[in-house]
């Protein structure tokens, strides 16, 4: 169950690392009108991050 | 300080932390389903921006549900904790605010059920067949009713499957969405083409909230979570950011959305995925699905699953508001808010048989309001004339809209209160940033977070008061009929009718955690009212 909980964590950090860069990469064109890409992709790595250090509490590691 | 015992039964306490989160998910989880298409038919190219600030006042509001119901953990809810807090008659105002939401909750998620199932069984489909419709809607609230007075009720298991498959699922269509067919480029070109005029971002903002709309069964599980304080902060924090993430991606997936079969209008012209929505509410009752319909090639399989399983989640919900409401007006009628009636259990099937069906009765007459423009043209000539032509679902939204904001509202004012009133209660999770300062002799934290939550839902609560056409008569209506019948019982029982009925609080609170199996906060809740005791007869005797 970890295994998987740990896998989904993994994959929510690289698809909001995805969803970051690509919003980024828009900053010159679209503005302010990037900031909600922006905050989904943040939103997603740090619940991602938490996840992770959540379950590596769990696995008693540090 | 006594360790009072009671004799009367107590819930059991069997939900695990995953219980916890799946009945608080089960119910905010099905919110998108519904939220998502009215917010894109108002908001359009700017309905990220709307789900953002909704999302950014549900994370406010969020916090606080979660440091009450960590250190008050009743089965009360908002109405408990804005009593304990304001007084009598606020807790009163908040209870029946969210006994609104529970009863619109009823109507709105049994109707959006049978939207999605219409995705497979198109003769369910509201505009082509409004009287079977209707029909279905109605015998899923009867049905629901009937299944809570003979006592059969949601399972936390039946409840974490569910939720287990829809976080799976939508995690798989959101990550497929925005790798396959998330166009950054379109969604950019999408908000500054089609950006709403204020007055419609002011009601798409106020229609995003109700996808955030539920956080009252935090405060309902707590009170059968095992080891409350310590569960329900990580509980919570886990679901709310599930949520908001949720809320956030869909708005930015439907905007920048590369559609996976060509989408056109009645003259042939291509469309973008979210112009699907205005105008259309058999499109708006079932988004969630006909986006998942339109990520490549999952697609195909998304179109089969994701209306029965939208179903299921939509109708737990409904439940949920049947069940939430009788136990909502239990615990306001333990405390003289309401009449004892509805304590009232029928000894047949021990379950508070009239307050479900009286408030089963207030679901259905909703449900014939919203269904009304539909199943007969006269009544549609009014809606168009008196009422911007609102149809069932918007009429539902903006009820279930105009509830939630007030009783979030009250719920910050509440939890300032109880920082002021309250500084003894040990809170194992507090919102943070707060400003020490003394109060009535206590050092208290001042939540600073609590201020900016009750300006946005109070923004919130005043764009749906002037973009909500029935919202604003009908949202008001019920609250004022509420007032007047608290103040003619409040009378008749000769108690105070403004003012509040004299509680040992401290009492109340030890027993609380005693109940909770709280035992060190409970030690650490007595210690700390001695210690305040004994500074004051030390500050009186110098």
């Amino acid at each position: 169950m970890l295994l998987v909980r740990g896998m989904l964590a993994v994959a929510m950090v690289a698809l909001g690392g995805v969803i970051l860069t690509r919003m980024l990469a828009l900053v010159p064109a679209g503005r302010l009108t990037v900031i909600p890409g922006v905050v989904l992709g943040a939103a997603m790595i740090a619940l991602g991050v938490h996840r992770l250090a959540l379950i590596a509490r769990a696995r008693g590691t540090p | 300080m006594a360790r009072p015992k009671s004799s009367e039964p107590e819930l059991r306490r069997s939900v695990t932390p995953w219980g916890s989160f799946s009945w608080g998910y089960s119910d905010v989880g099905a919110d998108i389903f519904v939220g998502l298409g009215l917010v894109l038919a108002w908001a359009a190219g700017a309905s990220n921006v709307a789900f953002l600030f909704a999302g950014v006042v549900y994370v406010c509001i969020g916090l606080a549900y979660t440091e009450l119901a960590a250190t008050y953990p009743v089965a009360g809810g908002g109405q408990y904790f804005v009593m304990r807090g304001l007084g009598d008659i606020f807790g009163f105002i908040a209870g029946w605010a969210v006994l609104l939401d529970f009863t619109i909750d009823v109507t709105l998620f049994a109707w959006t059920s049978v939207d999605y199932t219409s995705q497979l069984v198109p003769s369910l489909v509201n505009s082509t067949h409004p009287w079977l419709h209707f029909v279905v809607v109605l015998g899923l609230v009867l049905g629901l009713c009937l299944l809570n007075v003979i006592g059969v009720r949601e399972s936390t298991a039946f409840n974490g499957v569910v939720s287990a498959l829809d976080v799976l699922s939508e995690s798989a269509i959101l990550c497929l969405g925005f790798l396959f067919a998330f166009r950054p480029q379109l969604l950019i070109h999408t908000m500054q083409m089609h950006w709403p005029t204020p007055y419609q971002l002011m009601l798409g903002t106020s229609l995003a909230i109700i996808s955030f709309v539920g956080l009252e069964s935090i405060s309902q599980a707590a009170q059968e979570t095992q080891r409350p304080a310590s569960v329900i902060p990580r509980t919570s924090v886990a679901l709310i950011l599930t949520i908001l993430i949720f809320a956030l991606a869909y708005s930015n997936l439907a905007l920048g959305l590369q559609p996976w079969h060509p989408i056109t209008d009645a003259g042939g012209h291509p469309m973008q995925f979210w112009q699907i929505f205005p105008h259309n509410a058999d499109n708006q009752g079932k988004a969630v699905a006909l986006l998942a319909a339109q990520v490549p090639i999952y697609g195909a399989f998304a179109a089969l699953y994701v209306p029965v399983l939208g179903a299921v989640l939509l109708l737990i919900s409904s439940n949920s508001g049947v069940f939430g409401s009788s136990r909502i007006a239990y615990a306001m009628s333990t405390s003289n808010l309401l009449p004892s009636v509805f304590q009232r259990v029928n000894r047949r099937y021990r379950t508070p048989m009239i307050s479900i069906v009286f408030f089963s009765i207030i679901a259905i007459v909703e449900l014939i309001f919203a269904a009304a423009p539909g199943l007969f043209p006269q009544v549609s000539v009014l809606y168009t004339r008196f009422f911007h032509g609102e149809n069932g679902l918007e009429f539902l939204a903006d009820l279930y809209a105009f509830g939630a904001a007030t009783s979030y509202s009250f719920v910050f004012l509440g939890l300032i209160g109880l920082r002021l009133t309250d500084p003894l209660s040990p809170r194992k999770f507090k919102i943070p940033l707060n400003i020490p300062m003394r109060f009535r002799g206590e050092r208290v934290d001042f939540p600073v977070i609590a201020v900016l939550g009750f300006l946005g839902i109070f923004s919130i609560l005043m764009f749906t008061l002037r973009t909500h056409a029935l919202g604003r008569i009908f949202g008001p209506t019920w609250l004022v009929l509420g007032i007047l019948a608290y103040l003619l019982y409040r009378r008749h029982r000769r108690l105070p009718l403004l003012r509040s009925e004299k509680r040992n609080w401290r009492t109340e609170q030890a027993e609380i955690l005693r109940r909770a199996g709280e035992l060190e906060l409970m030690d650490e809740y007595i210690a700390n009212v001695k210690a305040s005791d004994a500074r004051r007869a030390e500050t009186t005797t110098t």
